[in-house]
């Protein structure tokens, strides 16, 4: 198959192309059966309402109440109005939060994406066995065990006993590190949870990335070479359109996931110093847990909810149209 | 250009393997040996006492049957559940398909913390509290979301076109189903199972939290068991880690490698 | 079809589930078993056996026991009360017993505090904490505390032959210590910054509290200058003998007990030695123990009480089996046999230890003696969440560090315990 990437391509995608034209006129046969999407849907549905869909309404309504571990017990529970969220709204902690989780989950997506993309670019080059050790890389770092991965960071970067402190020294650049705690100053704890949280999400973006670019069709990348075509221009007219829905994808989820991290930050800075590495997810567990005060906790949590829906409403809009050609 | 992509490649790698490298390490040295101010990069003196003290601590042979069933069903159900739903979303127009896109990734930002509460009283009024069918579900919730979106951007990629060429040709639905769009969607079907996996077998929280008794726990429950109020014995638990990572680890080495290298030489060729 | 039966595959799959049901309800209500949790790590295996045949044989009724895990048990707790068929007696850690005593979760027990305490004094640090508006709602299962552990030859090396009785004889000997080993990377004793178990001890000992009590109402008492001599005597010893690089961590990383079996550090303050056996068993002859010497002489710093109490579910169907099985754990010849004797905790009178003391080996003797002088957290559900949120790790990591003043923190602290200790939960 011949293509001129010189047309075709730069104004539409190959793959919304081929589907525009395949889908243009759907087979009568599918209308005649209006309830079987809804029956091939149906399993799906039933169980996210009933984990996910009813526990959100719950959530909405214990934000609502004066939820506490006493209702927990006893079933007894007080209607709060909107006093979770008027204490929530007009928490000092608030803005600062709020700020620390916008910042800190722009520089993990970025780091994330930037890195997985990256890689699952690279494997698509590379020979049989290199690829083979980059995919075991991935899956390795992926199968470790939370409790387990936490641990192993704190073993290496602790003052003293660990082993990047000990490799920087050698480097010499920053000079003796031996003595340094990276949990003593927000940015160097904040360093710290990064490079954890990226270690541990690279590997999902870069699989899912990866195996996005295996579906298109290498006579695409043989046609621009025929052409000339340049890597940077090969990536922008083919690679990207194609890969644009699962990028798409993975960079919502990534924005979701990093935007509540709390299990990373949690044991290795317990939001310190002096809290200034608490972000909502830590914000979300203090109050609800700590405090025992699920109301609250569930008023921050709707709260974030609705920061994340106006945040990737835009996205998540394009992204849903994506796929608008059957 | 080859050999810039060999470097980056291995470098790559080993930055990314340290940690793991650091666990196993470590796993196979008498455990004071992390404490030391020059770090000793091979086990030596070599020990496998850590990894004789993991097997043999209790409750390791259940909590790896618990987590083995429960980690095949949420896959298996997972993937089967999302490919119909992704089916429907790609193949069919109708009322309410949009806003159940929507729905599925609204219900993703919840962060996991508050939800531990409402899901807990969800189970609860439907009586499904400590039985595998309440974990079951719980974690299929919790990976449906990526892998019906995941599957939906791998269909869209196939041109109905293939389906009902093979249809003129006298295919019935189910060999148009197995023989192209499976074959097809391959690649997707193992990132997504690789995520299912994955969330299912390293979950402690609810594994804890919905299975009241003991004889219910899985494997991360276990895991989190060389932790007591003396100490923790942090030699057990990195040795374990290793044993508990393992499986998944070749396992799915293998798998996606053949998996995708097959997929590669399919049909979508142009 | 194909299609029929792929999309009957996920039904299958849900009903081979449910065939497979849940584990086995162990839970039944039928009068002669009950269901007891225990947490990990704590009594062992010998110890509950001795416990369970005691009460089988006084009751004729079965014990389940099923181990829980330290992470996240609160809410696992919390949850598994919740739910209609509970457990019916719970290990619960001492400080966080009035979380589930004022919330309703557990039996009232006042009625039968003489009978199970059987004309007992029980530990302050166990019983305080059970206590919640002078009812009672839990009994004490045993004790742990915190005795000072050191290197015999390290001391020796520097001329410190005799373990220390006074606070002044303490640091002149760790002046010592510390003279002769020069090494940046070695504490002559290694105290973590979080370290708050440990920390406490200084300001009991300087004649502080946490918080005090005034009718329902508590109140933060870090800023009182008792408390204040306290937390400055104890960062002047925390700046003094431990590293720079152990200011704002906690005790596990680095951890302190691997430290110490390393020779990196030459005394921990800490519950037992079996840990530090565990990582190096080839120092047992080279440890010795005693408590934390007081700074009025002849008197030793309060500990921080460690420990665990046993509870009933208010919920339980097992009421009266439940209270006898509390019977069976608090009754003095358990308590001698099994807690002292079988696992070396700390029993949970004044009685039963002075009883035990003489048979003692000496690295548990320490433990025991530092055990009589005794301080407990404010006895309100909202210390689980000071506990919890870490925040007082974090005012003692302010400290530490010099990130604030000894004043400056107690301050915040104290704004911080107004609001929680005072919170409805």
């Amino acid at each position: 198959m011949m293509i001129n990437l010189g047309t075709s391509l730069k104004t539409s995608p190959p793959a919304a192309a081929a589907m525009t034209v395949a889908g243009a006129e759907p087979p009568p046969r599918r209308r005649r059966r209006p309830l079987l999407p809804y029956g091939l849907l149906l399993p799906a549905a039933a169980i996210l309402a009933l984990t996910l869909g009813y526990p959100l309404l719950r959530l909405v309504l214990i934000s609502l109440q004066d939820y506490g571990l006493r209702s927990l017990f006893t079933g007894v529970v007080g209607w709060a109005g909107t006093a979770n969220y008027i204490a929530v709204l007009q928490s000092p902690d608030l803005t600062p939060v709020l700020a620390r989780s916008i910042g800190f989950c722009a520089a993990l997506v970025i780091g994330t994406l930037v890195i997985g993309l990256g890689v699952a670019l690279l494997m698509r080059q590379l020979g049989r066995r290199m690829r083979a050790a980059v995919m075991f890389a991935l899956i390795a770092a992926w199968a470790i065990p939370n409790v387990a991965s936490t641990l192993i960071w704190q073993w290496l970067f602790q003052p003293v006993y660990g082993v990047v402190n000990w490799l920087l020294t050698r480097v010499g650049v920053l000079g003796d590190l031996t003595q340094h705690d990276w949990t003593t100053s927000a940015f160097s704890a904040f360093t710290l949870v990064w490079l954890l949280v990226v270690w541990q999400s690279v590997p999902f973006v870069a699989l899912t990335l990866h195996a996005g670019l295996t579906q298109i069709p290498r006579s695409y990348y043989e046609a621009a070479a025929i052409d000339g075509a340049g890597p940077l221009r090969v990536f922008t007219t083919i690679t990207l359109p194609f890969l644009r829905p699962i990028l798409g994808l993975v960079t919502i989820l990534s924005v979701i996931w990093d935007f509540t991290v709390f299990n990373q930050i949690w044991i290795l800075t317990q939001g310190g110093p002096s809290g200034r590495t608490t972000t909502l997810g830590i914000w979300t567990f203090t109050t609800a847990f700590s405090k025992n005060s699920f109301g609250q906790g569930g008023a921050i949590a709707v709260v974030s909810v609705v920061l994340l829906i106006a945040m990737t409403a835009v996205y998540v809009r394009r992204l849903v149209r994506s796929g608008e050609t059957i | 250009m080859r050999i810039a992509r060999n470097t980056a490649a291995t470098l790559f790698c080993v930055v990314w393997l340290f940690p793991v490298y650091w666990m196993v390490n470590t796993a196979f040295k008498p455990y004071g040996d992390i404490l030391s101010t020059t770090p000793r990069f091979l086990p030596f003196p070599f020990t496998p006492a850590n990894f004789v003290d993991a097997v043999t601590k209790s409750g390791f042979l259940r909590d790896l049957g618990n987590s083995v069933l429960i980690t095949a069903a949420v896959v298996a159900v997972a993937i089967v559940v999302a490919f119909l739903a992704a089916t429907a979303l790609t193949r069919f127009r109708f009322p309410g398909r949009r806003g159940f896109l929507i729905g599925v990734l609204v219900v993703q930002m919840v962060p996991v913390p508050a939800l531990v509460i409402p899901l807990f009283l969800s189970l609860k009024s439907v009586h499904l509290l400590n039985t595998f069918l309440g974990l079951g579900l719980t974690y299929v919730a919790l990976v449906l979301p990526f892998t019906i979106w995941t599957l939906r951007g791998f269909l869209h990629g196939i041109p109905v076109e293939l389906e009902e060429a093979a249809m003129v040709d006298g295919a019935g639905r189910g060999t148009v189903i197995r023989r192209i769009l499976l074959p097809l969607v391959l690649p997707g079907i193992v990132a997504t199972s690789v995520f299912a996996f994955i969330t299912a077998w390293n979950d402690f929280l609810f594994a804890y939290v919905v299975m009241k008794d003991q004889s219910g726990y899985t494997l991360p429950v276990w895991l989190v068991s060389f932790s007591t109020s003396t100490g923790t014995d942090y030699g057990g638990l990195i040795a374990a880690s290793t044993l508990f990572a393992l499986p998944v680890v070749v396992f799915f080495a293998l798998v996606q490698r053949r998996l995708v290298e097959g997929m590669t030489a399919g049909a979508v060729k142009g | 079809m194909p299609r029929r039966s792929l999309a009957a595959l996920p039904l299958a799959a849900a009903l081979a589930l449910a065939a497979c049901g849940g584990p086995a309800d162990t839970n039944s209500a039928q009068g002669k078993a009950i269901t007891v949790w225990l947490m990990d790590g704590d009594l062992s295996d010998k110890a509950v056996a001795a416990i369970n045949t005691a009460f089988e044989k006084a009751t004729g009724a079965t014990v389940t026991v099923q181990v829980q895990e330290w992470d996240n048990i609160n809410t696992k707790i919390s949850t598994a009360l919740a739910q209609d068929s509970t457990p019916d007696v719970l290990e619960i850690g001492n400080t966080d017993v009035p979380l589930f005593a004022a919330n309703g979760a557990l039996a009232d027990l006042t009625d039968h505090k003489a009978d199970l305490s059987a004309g007992q004094d029980w530990l302050p640090g166990l019983a305080g904490p059970a206590t919640v508006d002078g009812k009672i709602y839990a009994a004490p299962l045993f004790a742990g505390n915190r005795a000072v552990v050191y290197r015999k030859s390290i001391w020796a090396k520097a001329g410190v032959t005799t373990p220390p009785t006074t606070y002044a004889e303490l640091t002149a000997d760790l002046d010592k210590v510390k003279a002769a080993n020069p090494d940046p990377a070695f504490s002559a004793f290694n105290f973590p910054g979080q370290y708050w178990y440990g920390a406490l001890q200084f300001v009991w000992d300087a004649g502080g509290q946490l918080a005090t009590q005034d009718g329902p109402k508590w109140t933060g008492a870090l800023e009182k200058p008792a408390a204040q001599q306290g937390l400055k005597a104890w960062q002047q010893f925390q700046n003094t003998y431990s590293g720079a690089a152990s200011r704002n961590v906690d005790t596990k990383a680095p951890d302190q007990a691997a430290m110490f079996a390393q020779g990196n550090t030459s005394a921990i303050l800490d519950t037992s030695v079996n840990t530090i056996l565990k990582d190096n068993p080839s120092i047992k002859d080279d440890i010795g123990t005693f408590p934390f010497p007081g700074a009025a002489p002849g008197r030793t710093q309060p500990v921080f009480l460690g420990g665990s109490d046993l509870g009933i579910a208010a919920k339980s169907h097992n009421q009266d089996l439940a209270l006898k099985y509390l019977k069976t754990a608090a009754d003095p010849n358990v308590q001698k046999s099994a807690i002292a004797g079988i696992d070396g905790w700390t029993p949970v009178s004044t009685q039963i230890i002075d009883q035990v003391t003489p048979s003692l080996p000496p690295l548990s003797a320490a433990f025991f003696a530092a055990a009589k002088s005794s301080g407990a957290t404010p006895a309100t559900a909202g210390w689980a969440t000071v506990e919890s949120d870490k925040s007082i790790n974090t005012f003692f990591a302010d400290i530490a560090t010099g990130r604030k003043s000894t004043a400056d923190a107690a301050r915040d602290f104290d704004a911080h315990l107004d609001q929680a200790l005072n919170a409805s939960q």
